[in-house]
């Protein structure tokens, strides 16, 4: 696709050069982040590094005006050194167990066997645009790349757990993957839904994306898809659901992945949270992706704002932008609809009056009301920004 | 004489190709088998005290590139830090050790808070 305001050259000079530019307090201005460090891994595209052991690799913003995003160029993110970058289909397996009727495993051939469910739905980081926060937090200081929109391809969960016949007592159900801690002592990452969650329809154990196999640094030879809720829970390189009688509390339960237990996931900044609770489903939000924060415009052109906007599972009904900071606003036009997991493109045709700065703002609404907050809410772990970003382009 | 000649073109073929080994596949799949080979990436950290425990201590779990991607951060805040790798992960890190790494990443990477 063709950049409206800057040639790919421009745009990927210009993204780098205010790319590091950071304003007072050291809270960086650009909403994407800086094209300056990029890698390159295997099955991937050129993308941005955060770390290498575990890889953590974010995308660079121009893959944000696609609707789909490519399998080479979607996010990376591990928690635990040791990764899978080996796996032996003939004895690849999922152990399916616990507190249920039958244990069984299932081979790759076992899940193309099953029904197959596809549908499109956004991979999100928690910690996405966690290096925006202001007071900064701790973690992974992603820009706004940790996410992607993805065409999955899989079984549902709950067939699998129909066959295995969940006991009337059971409470979560936990998933582990073929990665592990570089010393025994480290907390192996397994994450747990609640089991009507897990229950849930639309859930299911991936083996395609896009339409492929899984990449492995996103989670060959399957993952979960848990649509709608933050990527923590959509374990990778799966290798065993179990289903539970009691809580998991292990670390990246708790303390790990929790979010202040209130309505807006939010505390003062600098104090912390008293009660937590598990993050969960995912709030709204849209994004500018053109222009650019710091981008000139010609005067007496028209041209178009534009960007994407995703919620929770629930659709997005309507976007919303200002040119003036929010003090008018005008509905934009929404793209092609994927379905409620998807993102929908959004866009604004826009001549401006007159030289001068301008701040861009864009506001998405989901099909429940569900909106975002005009100043951004603050937690000490750097979770669920969804606040109404701001663009602060010249004309002329 | 010819065969000395084929012997030395052969020596310093083989010298070559130990010197600039044909770039590995990055991924490969082979039967069943999905591989692949993951760059290695040397952290980049400021010269200082203690820099030599944090590659070595800090480098067993993970890359130190988790020390300069952070923001500045109070001395506070990296000691809590070290100890959490030290009480979570079981990070084999003695407490003269731990002193040290905090001591580095509060003078390099801190705000100067304490």
């Amino acid at each position: 696709m063709k950049s409206r305001f800057l040639s790919r050259r421009d745009f990927l000079k210009t993204a780098s050069s205010i790319g590091m530019v950071t304003a007072l307090g050291g809270i960086p201005v650009d909403l994407f982040a800086s094209e300056g460090k990029l890698v390159r891994f295997p099955e991937k595209t050129d993308l941005i590094l955060l770390t290498s052991r575990p890889p953590q690799l974010e995308t660079p913003k121009h893959f944000f005006k696609e609707l789909i995003t490519p399998n080479e160029a979607l996010f990376v993110r591990w928690h635990i050194a040791n990764i899978p970058t080996s796996v032996d289909l003939r004895t690849w397996r999922i152990k399916i167990g616990g507190n249920t009727e039958r244990s069984f495993e299932l081979s790759m051939d076992d899940l193309k066997a099953l029904p197959k469910v596809t549908y499109t739905a956004v991979i999100q980081c928690a910690g996405n645009g966690r290096g925006l926060f202001n007071p900064r937090v701790p973690g992974g200081q992603w820009g706004n790349g940790a996410m992607g929109n993805v065409t999955w391809g899989g079984v549902r969960l709950k067939d699998i757990l129909a066959k295995a016949g969940v006991k009337g007592d059971s409470v979560e159900v936990s998933f582990n993957g073929l990665d592990s801690g570089p010393l025994p002592t480290v907390p192996d990452l397994v994450k747990a839904l609640p089991v009507d969650k897990a229950l849930e329809e639309d859930n299911i154990i991936a083996y395609e994306m896009n339409g492929k196999q899984l990449t492995m640094l996103n989670g060959f030879p399957a993952r979960l898809v848990v649509p709608g809720w933050y990527a923590s829970y959509w374990v990778k390189a799966l290798s065993d659901v179990t289903v539970l009688s009691k809580p998991l509390e292990t670390f990246w339960m708790n303390p790990a992945y929790r979010i202040p237990a209130n309505p807006c996931a939010c505390v003062p900044p600098g104090t912390t949270p008293g009660k937590s609770v598990p993050i969960n489903r995912m709030n709204t939000r849209s994004l500018i992706i053109e222009p650019s924060q710091g981008n000139r415009l010609p005067m007496g052109k028209e041209v178009t704002i534009s960007g994407l906007a995703f919620s929770g599972g629930y659709g997005i009904k309507d976007v919303i932008v200002s040119v003036d900071g929010g003090k008018t606003w005008k509905e934009a036009r929404l793209g092609k609809d994927l379905g409620k997991y998807s993102w929908v493109l959004w866009s604004l045709p826009w001549k401006p009056p007159q030289k001068g700065k301008y701040t861009l703002m864009a506001r998405a609404t989901d099909s429940i009301g569900e909106s975002q907050p005009l100043d951004s809410l603050w937690n000490p772990a750097g979770y669920m920004r969804n606040n109404i970003e701001k663009v602060d382009v010249t004309v002329g | 004489m010819k065969k000395i000649i084929v012997f030395a073109t052969l020596a310093s073929a083989t010298a070559f190709l130990v010197q600039h080994p044909a770039p590995m596949a990055q991924a490969e799949e082979t039967g069943t088998v999905h591989s692949i080979t993951l760059p290695t990436i040397p952290p980049h950290l400021k010269e200082g005290a203690g820099k030599d425990k944090v590659m070595t201590l800090c480098a067993i779990c993970h890359t130190p590139d988790y020390i300069p991607m952070q923001p500045r951060l109070p001395a506070k805040t990296w000691e809590g830090e070290v100890h959490k790798m030290i009480k979570v992960f079981g990070a084999p890190i003695n407490e003269e050790d731990a002193k040290t790494i905090s001591s580095y990443l509060a003078a390099q990477y801190g705000t100067g808070e304490k």
